[in-house]
């Protein structure tokens, strides 16, 4: 199965939201629309599941054009930021009652709704409401409605934005054995890189209603097309140096290394991460931040020096990548 | 709490003295009420209440009237409201503003000075005398409100409800059934019972489109009371019917309190 | 809803321009603006405004301050708030016809409670509701103590509104209770305030049941309000041209009032809130 995006414009009163947006997502793959809030993502997800209407432009799934189908009769499965369960109905009757409306048996629909609530370990909150669930029941009985959908699209909008660190991380795994990697494509909205890193197959990032740049992880982290995406991708940020003659150097700042031969600095503050520590220090080139080992001791004074070939060149003024 | 408990018994005293005086005068005889040398066990009596439940019309006939009157305002508001809020949600933004304007004008119109095109309105469409008919006023003067109270919980409802239903695969007439319904319920018994409030209590209207005997409503049946003459008004019965109809909004106002606050303040303020 | 609100005044509009009585035998006949003049020069109307503007003025600011003391003492937690909270709402429920006549009984020259308390001070006879200088007292009395518990209401659900976080900062900042009610409390409170304000001073103008019942209108017309004489004339007098005149000139008078009270709260800087 697969997703296609051609041309989608789509204005909210006099602003742009999405502007000539392409993009196609192929089977079983996962693209996370990554940028910053107001970028245009959500809306892009809200197009797709037919929640609204774009201006012009066509949204195919499985090379039918879905524009015109109304978003009851689409079959995307959506798990929305808040979870949007309906907070008068218990777990077992959220799940019943879109499938109820869709004309399941009752035999079936039992079948069923064990089965997914065995899946993702619910059986115990069945008949609770979800006011008395956790923020991380809650999601999982988000994903299983979307799962009981049967969709021909996964869409997820922010679907961890409201759990915690540590949670997220134990529930990354389990939204990809369901959801990630079966036939169906996925588009995942979220403004967390490290979430898009870890579960998307190729990123898109998004930036004033267009796509920046799209491609594997690998790819926006080594070769970033232009310096917001390079500014975007990869945690601590990118260090940009003093533009001379029109270019703008990027250099990470792992990428840096402490060397004698180099160039002196002063430190201005560090912090320590346990494996890793982070300097910020100030050099004739401008600020940097460099990540270095956790163990490594460190005086006022350092001199750093890094590799030709990790340097990014841009283009002062169109924030464009320079061929190297 | 004991820095408060003095002020609370006020406040008490101050809420509940008057009908707890109507209630003792309700069982206090006729003379020991204008002659204070009567002794103590010689006051009491049931006899005011005997005499409302056999007059003609007998009192109940008035609390039935306004149970009547009452229950069918409240229905007939809530059913045309519910669709009338929705539909208020969805207009165009440009309009919403100056509409919300208007019925926040007409919710606050004082609607006593409407009784006398009223009156015509039943002359001209032979409307008067019947309890039926009366209920139209009554859902149409209250709508204002609960307008209100509605589109004020419409609104209130997450958007994304409304989408995820949606992509469930429920039609519109679903959504209202299965989504909507369900979470204003608690919105829409405030509506009710601030409705049926009004109903029950609602003066001047009444006191002009009725005039039959055993139509009157509680509120007109007392005045009439009163009305017949200044200085020998049966206060000992009349006390006898405060109580008696005073206790069906008591019983109402204490289990339901909750929502009548909840409903009264959020309809007020978010809209 | 057009119907029953819009129509009744275009038909005042038109009624006020027709003779409607007895003496044209009760068929509207046009009488240009005769009765407009007749209102400008109606004593009777004028002091009715005034005495209604006086009632609507004393009672929604008593009741306003009073219903603030409640609010304030319900936000405090003690045990049984809940119960208290519903009994203090209790005589806003009471259809007020019902209870005017309570108040009549109540205030009874010499056999109610008050005149018998007044009595046995040696202060008596009071003759509450026949002496003008303190039957209109009587009804602000009547009517404070009806919709008091109803104010309180709508403020107690705005102070729940505010934050306690709030009040745990001024605290730090060395602030004292008091000054968090006037610096805290009050400016948050004031949509609240304004919206009761704003509805109980339309109600409070076309008070009607009340008067009728507890005073009708005596002694010497000392509390009739405009509601009350437009019913006479209506009613009473069968004088239905000026009955309508009689209402619409009272609804012009009290647009002036809210659009009077609007501008001075404006220019003070008040209204901004309600807006949000």
């Amino acid at each position: 199965m697969t997703l296609e995006l051609r041309s989608i414009n789509k204005r909210f009163g006099d602003r742009d939201v999405l502007r000539n947006l392409d993009l196609s997502v192929a089977d079983g793959e996962c693209v996370a629309l990554l940028g910053p809030s107001g970028c245009g993502k959500s809306t892009a997800l809200r197009l797709i599941a037919g929640l609204d209407d774009p201006d012009q432009g066509s949204i195919s799934i499985n090379g039918e054009n879905v524009v015109a189908i109304p978003a009851e009769r689409r079959r995307v499965g959506m798990v929305f930021q808040s979870y949007a369960l309906f907070p008068h109905l218990n777990v077992r009757k959220n799940l019943e009652l879109g499938l109820r409306i869709r004309g399941s048996r009752a035999a079936e629909r039992d079948e069923r709704i064990s089965n997914i609530l065995e899946v993702l370990q619910l059986q115990n909150q069945a008949e609770q409401l979800p006011s008395q669930l956790s923020g991380g029941q809650r999601q999982r009985v988000a994903l299983a409605r979307a799962l009981l959908r049967d969709p021909l699209v996964y869409l997820l909008d922010e679907p961890m934005s409201n759990l915690d660190a540590q949670l997220r991380e134990e529930l990354r795994p389990e939204l990809k054995r369901l959801m990630i990697g079966g036939s169906q494509p996925v588009v995942y909205v979220t403004h967390d890189q490290q979430e898009a890193m870890a579960l998307a197959d190729r990123i898109a990032l998004m930036r004033n209603g267009r796509i920046e740049q799209i491609g594997t992880p690998q790819e926006l982290y080594h070769r970033p097309e232009t310096v917001v995406v390079a500014q975007f991708i990869g945690r601590p940020q990118m260090n940009l140096l003093k533009p001379q003659n029109g270019v703008m150097v990027g250099i990470r700042p792992e990428d840096i290394r402490l060397d004698q031969q180099g160039v002196s600095c002063r430190l201005l503050s560090r912090e320590w991460h346990g494996a890793s520590q982070m300097l910020l220090v100030e050099s004739e080139r401008g600020p940097l931040r460099i990540v270095c080992a956790g163990d490594q001791t460190i005086s006022e004074q350092i001199q750093v020096n890094w590799e030709r070939s990790d340097e990014h060149q841009f283009d002062l003024d169109s924030g464009r990548r320079l061929s190297d | 709490m004991r820095r408060h408990s003095a002020w609370i018994v006020l406040l008490l005293i101050w809420s509940l003295a008057p009908m707890l005086w109507q209630l003792l005068t309700s069982f206090t005889t006729s003379a020991a009420l204008v002659d204070g040398s009567i002794p103590f066990l010689q006051r009491w009596t049931l006899n005011h209440y005997r005499e409302l439940l056999s007059s003609n019309p007998p009192f109940w006939r008035y609390l039935a009237n306004s149970s009547m009157l009452a229950a069918m305002s409240t229905v007939l508001t809530t059913l045309l409201a519910i669709p009338a809020a929705y539909a208020l949600t969805k207009i165009p933004k440009q309009w919403r503003q100056p509409v919300r304007f208007v019925v926040i004008a007409a919710a606050l119109f004082p609607y006593v000075l409407l009784f006398l095109a009223l009156l015509e309105l039943a002359r001209q469409f032979h409307l008067g005398n019947s309890l039926l008919a009366l209920a139209l006023p009554y859902s149409a003067l209250q709508m204002p409100l609960a307008l209100l109270l509605l589109t004020a919980a419409i609104e209130g409802l997450p958007v994304d409800l409304d989408d995820a239903a949606r992509l469930e695969g429920l039609s519109l007439r679903q959504r209202l059934r299965w989504v909507m319904l369900p979470l204003i319920a608690p919105a829409t018994a405030s509506t009710a019972i601030l409705v049926f409030l009004f109903a029950w209590n609602e003066y001047p209207i009444a006191l002009t489109w009725l005039s039959r005997s055993d139509l009157l409503t509680l509120p007109v049946a007392m005045a009439r009371i009163a009305g017949s003459s200044i200085y020998s008004v049966p206060y000992g019965a009349y006390a006898a019917a405060t109580v008696l109809g005073a206790i069906p909004l008591l019983v109402l106002v204490l289990l339901f309190q909750r929502q009548i606050v909840r409903g009264l303040t959020n309809g007020a303020i978010k809209g | 809803m057009a119907l029953i609100f819009g129509w009744p005044l275009l038909r005042y509009a038109w009624l006020s321009g027709h003779a409607d009585s007895v003496l044209t035998g009760l068929v509207p006949v046009a009488n240009g603006g005769a009765n407009w003049l007749r209102l400008l020069s109606d004593q009777r109307f004028w002091v009715d405004a005034l005495q209604t503007a006086r009632f609507g003025v004393v009672s929604v600011g008593i009741e306003l301050i009073l219903a603030m003391a409640i609010a304030l003492l319900l936000d405090q937690r003690w045990r049984g708030r809940g119960a208290v909270r519903a009994l203090t709402l209790m005589p806003w429920a009471l259809p007020t016809t019902m209870m005017a006549l309570g108040w009549r009984w109540i205030f009874n020259t010499p056999y109610g409670p008050i005149e018998q308390l007044a009595g046995s001070l040696g202060a008596g006879p009071l003759n509450l509701l026949s002496a003008p200088s303190l039957t209109w007292l009587v009804t602000v009395l009547a009517d404070v103590w009806k919709t008091t518990p109803f104010i309180a209401l709508i403020l107690l659900a705005g102070l729940q509104t505010i934050p306690d976080d709030l009040y745990g900062a001024f605290r730090l900042e060395g602030g004292t209770s008091v000054q968090a009610l006037r610096r805290i409390t009050l400016p948050l409170l004031t949509p609240y305030i304004l919206l009761s304000l704003l509805f109980r001073l339309a109600q409070a103008f076309g008070v009607f049941d009340l008067i009728q019942v507890l005073t009708g209108g005596g002694p010497a017309g000392s509390t009739e309000s405009l509601a009350l004489y437009a019913y006479l004339n209506a009613m009473r007098f069968l004088d239905f041209g000026y009955s309508a005149t009689v209402m619409l000139g009272g609804f012009v008078l009290l647009m002036a009032l809210i659009g009077l009270g609007a501008l001075i709260l404006r220019l003070s800087g008040l209204i901004r809130p309600l807006q949000t």
